[in-house]
């Protein structure tokens, strides 16, 4: 495991290394930069610009939008659960609203909400609002009858059912798809700035692409990314620690 | 909420939810299960006629029967998992006094996947009302009492199928109930587990003394376990023969027990009774 570490550090110095040589002589930094100017960049950027500030904003906007979606996931998943009339009736509208590409929504969110932080946060729900939708109704199906049969036979109360039986199958579903919900949630709340906003990550973004601030554009880049990677990182850590009763699965 | 509560104590026909007690005492020398002519009827299909049967404090009752004789169905009404609704009738009595409890192990073993095998068991100790500090020594004690110690934390998947269904019989026993109805519990299993596991369920007996009503299709198995086996006939299931075992004690080895000479015995009448059966089942088929 520990040279595995050592060999991905030797790639990505290596990469970087590479980068750096090239640039100059070879490649023109003004449309590919270079190692060096990104790092000046994000120092810039942290020390005396907003940066710190773009980063606490996209990840408000997209944690806001994880929770309130994974909690609106789960009660109508419930919902469609228990009341089975609710899905025969209902399915095929929410198939199709899940079949629209939420980002092309994004532009009329704006609109109803504004610049600010809402309109990001209703397009990051709108994404893990489904993801945790159907995995909700899935949990909520795949309960064994046995299951429910014997703890029912030993009189347990509707609100002990809920709690041992229905409660843990939809958690446990539901936080199968942590990782995949915590992406869309970011990817929701930058394609929001992308459209409209004053700050956060995706408006520094659109903002250095206006100015063809190529410098800017890559350390938003560079930042988006190791935010993400630390993110589902943190996220499958999660996702295993729910799911340890499951034989493991590789970390992806 | 009462509505979802299985009235166990009550009969089929008042299986009103939230009934008052009608028996202040029991437990104690009433009979934990009269069943007085049950029908079950699956719209046209008669599953279960006019079956009845008394199971007394102590008894370890098998029944046996073809395949589709319904004795899982009637398991099923015992503990009201089957009555009266949409598709199906149910008619009779089913009489569990009201302080008798009532547990149910499957063929599957029914466990929560996502919790580990104490975690279970004291399942078993919470529906029972044990206080909430006692649960995990309960669990451990009895999943040792079933040879477990120290699997404790194991989830259902990293278990055999034996420990599972050990697993599900310690949650049963977690409960405290005063009668179990068990539906093929080692259906699944090998033959040696299968034996295994036999005498544990015949030490479990033998020293809980609970009231055990076992539903299987192995006439061995009927044989060493039941002090009383009851025999269904098919389509529709009703009692077609009763074999008393009492002879055998209650210390019987599942290993010894079955190569005695009235084992042998009792096992060829068995079989030649279910071979009857059977021949009666395929004429009635032909008739239609």
């Amino acid at each position: 495991m520990r040279s595995v570490v050592v060999l991905r550090l030797v790639v990505l110095a290596a990469v970087i290394g590479l980068w750096q040589a090239l640039s100059g002589p070879v490649v023109d930094p003004y449309f590919i930069s270079s190692p060096a100017r990104i790092a000046s960049d994000l120092k810039d950027g942290f020390v005396g610009g907003t940066l710190a500030r773009d980063i606490g904003v996209t990840m408000t906007e997209a944690g806001i939008g994880l929770v309130v979606g994974m909690l609106s996931g789960i009660l109508i998943g419930l919902m469609f659960g228990f009341f089975p009339l609710l899905d025969r009736v209902l399915e095929p509208f929410l198939g199709a609203v899940n079949a629209i590409p939420r980002p092309a929504l994004a532009p009329l969110f704006v609109l109803w909400f504004g610049l600010g932080m809402t309109s990001k946060v209703v397009v990051a729900w709108s994404l893990v609002f489904f993801v945790a939708f159907y995995n909700a109704y899935q949990g909520v199906k795949s309960i064994d009858q046995d299951v429910v049969n014997a703890v029912r036979v030993m009189r347990a109360s509707r609100l002990q059912m809920l709690r041992i039986v229905i409660l843990p199958a939809v958690f446990t579903w539901v936080f199968a798809a942590f990782k995949l919900s915590v992406g869309y949630a970011l990817i929701g709340a930058i394609v929001g700035e992308f459209v409209g906003s004053t700050s956060g990550l995706g408006y520094q973004l659109t903002q250095a692409q206006g100015l063809l601030d190529t410098d800017r554009v890559f350390s938003i880049v560079v930042v988006t990314g190791v935010l993400a990677g630390l993110v589902l990182y943190l996220a499958a850590l999660v996702e295993n620690k729910v799911l340890k009763w499951r034989p493991q699965v590789s970390f992806g | 909420m009462e509505g979802s509560r299985i009235e166990a104590a009550s009969t089929v026909e008042r299986g009103e939810p939230g009934g008052t007690p009608a028996t202040p005492h029991a437990g104690g020398g009433e009979r934990p299960l009269t069943v007085r002519d049950l029908s079950v009827r699956f719209g046209e299909h008669t599953v279960v006629e006019d079956l009845s049967l008394e199971v007394e404090q102590g008894e370890l009752v098998a029944m046996v029967g073809p395949s589709g004789c319904g004795k899982s169905t009637t398991l099923n009404a015992i503990c009201g998992l089957v009555r009266t609704g949409d598709a199906v009738t149910v008619t009779g009595d089913v009489e569990v006094p009201d302080g008798v409890r009532l547990a149910y192990a499957f063929q599957n073993d029914a466990l929560l996947p996502w919790s580990t095998a104490r975690r279970n068991v004291e399942v078993g100790a919470e529906l029972a009302g044990v206080p909430r500090s006692d649960r995990p020594r309960v669990a451990t004690e009895l999943l040792e009492q079933v040879g477990l110690k120290g699997f404790d934390t194991r989830y259902p998947q990293q278990l055999s199928g034996g420990m599972r269904q050990r697993v599900a019989l310690a949650r049963v026993l977690a409960y405290q109930p005063d009668l179990i109805l068990m539906d093929e519990p080692f259906g699944a299993l090998d033959a040696f587990i299968r034996m295994s596991l036999q005498n544990q369920l015949l030490d479990v007996w033998a020293r809980t003394r609970k009231t055990m009503v076992l539903v299987t299709h192995d006439l061995t198995e009927a044989l060493i376990l039941g002090t009383r086996v009851v025999v269904l006939s098919p389509s529709p299931g009703r009692v077609h023969r009763v074999v008393d075992n009492r002879e055998w004690g209650e210390q019987r080895r599942a290993e010894t027990l079955r190569s005695t000479t009235p084992f042998l015995e009792k096992y060829k009448a068995l079989w030649e009774t279910m071979i009857e059966l059977g021949a009666a089942q395929r004429t009635g088929e032909e008739e239609q």
